[in-house]
């Protein structure tokens, strides 16, 4: 045995010697790996059967929220029909209260000294006194409207109207919801996909290719949760700065 | 009261039935409506519109891509338009007046804040054509 050779087994055994101590270590480690899967198995398993029941609950839930949807769609629009009703019955009512008096008899007996006075002043070649009179007249005529029974009618109609407006404006919750329905649709979506990348590398099962497809909705998340005012302000502020070509 | 003739483009109906009713109630009785981008670009091609009002997130054409199309156009380019949607973040308002929005309202509106909207858009176009 020459010189050489005695490196080379003195190397070996070097080598023999660290594997042996990296056996030492790596051993228990591996032991431990071992007690883990096993003790994590279960858990496994019950992840799996959650997923499968998320892979039918999902799509079911998503479909709710569709139907949440189109009920408040549905809702919106025959609340709006009736509201169109109201507003145009109330303008006739407007149009016949404002044309005419309350009272049949003073609503003639005016018209009928309206008559007259129109008569006067044609008759008279438009003479300054009787002209004074028509005018007076026509003031007094204005202050009856104003301040009659009429008047108060017309305004509270009008009010009516106003109020009739202010709920068809508040129907914009309907699409507001719609379009929050429509990003957590989007996310449950995400979600949904998630779980089914995970199904199939993870579990590889068959679960993953029975997932039904989640509806597909427009996902739009709102980034910034902030209140309407504050957020109109930034509206305006950017504005702003568009004007200013600053954008 | 005025003749001007203005295009709502929204998917939802009750949205564009809201905004035709809010026009209605603030002097802008004459209006058109289209349910996405797509529509509202057939429409501008066969009517004679003055103004467009537009929602961002539509299916087929969403309202950004709709601008855009309308503002590429040399016929349209000038258009007034405004948007009125649910989306309200600062990167969404930039990226609509970097599409040239002329204004942006963010839902829910009253029939008074669209009237200074549309008032405010028309005094600038004058201006900038005088």
């Amino acid at each position: 045995m020459n010189q050489q050779e005695l490196d080379g087994i003195l190397q070996k055994a070097a080598e023999l010697k660290v594997f042996c101590e990296y056996g030492e270590r790596t051993v228990p480690v591996l032991d431990e790996i071992a007690s883990f899967v096993r003790e994590i198995s279960p858990a496994i398993e019950d992840l799996r059967a959650v997923v499968e029941v998320s892979m039918v609950n999902i799509p079911k839930a998503a479909d709710q929220l569709g139907r949440v949807t189109q009920a408040t769609e549905q809702a919106s629009t025959d609340i709006l029909n009736t509201l169109d009703r109201m507003v145009a019955t109330l303008d006739e009512v407007i149009t016949s209260v404002a044309s005419g008096m309350i009272s049949s008899d003073l609503g003639a007996a005016t018209k009928k000294m309206a008559a007259i006075v129109k008569s006067l002043v044609d008759k008279s070649g438009w003479d300054e006194d009787i002209v004074k009179l028509a005018e007076a007249w026509d003031i007094h005529l204005q202050s009856m409207r104003m301040s009659g029974p009429t008047s108060n009618l017309e305004r509270l109609l009008k009010d009516l109207q106003s109020d009739c407006t202010e709920i068809m404006m508040a129907l914009q919750v309907q699409d507001i919801t719609q379009q929050h329905i429509g990003a957590v649709m989007g996310t449950i979506q995400a979600v949904a996909e998630g779980l089914q990348q995970l199904t199939t590398g993870f579990f590889s099962t068959s679960s993953a290719e029975a997932l039904p497809p989640t509806p597909s909705m427009p996902v739009q998340f709102e980034q910034e949760n902030v209140g309407e005012a504050e957020r109109k302000k930034m509206v305006e502020a950017l504005l702003s700065k568009a004007r200013a070509g600053q954008i | 009261m005025t003749s001007m003739k203005i295009l709502i483009v929204d998917d939802s109906i009750t949205i564009r039935r809201i905004i035709t009713n809010a026009l209605k109630t603030v002097g802008f009785p004459d209006t058109m409506e289209a349910s996405n981008g797509k529509d509202a670009l057939e429409k501008l091609t066969n009517a004679n519109v003055d103004f467009i009002i537009t929602d961002w997130n539509m299916p087929e054409m969403n309202g950004l891509d709709f601008i855009k199309q309308v503002r590429a156009n040399p016929i349209y380019s000038a258009l007034p338009i405004l948007m009125i949607t649910t989306r309200g973040t600062e990167h969404d308002v930039i990226e609509a007046l970097q599409a040239k929005v002329n204004s942006y309202i963010v839902k829910p509106f009253t029939p008074q804040e669209l009237k200074e909207k549309i008032e405010g858009i028309l005094k600038t176009v004058q201006i900038n054509t005088v």
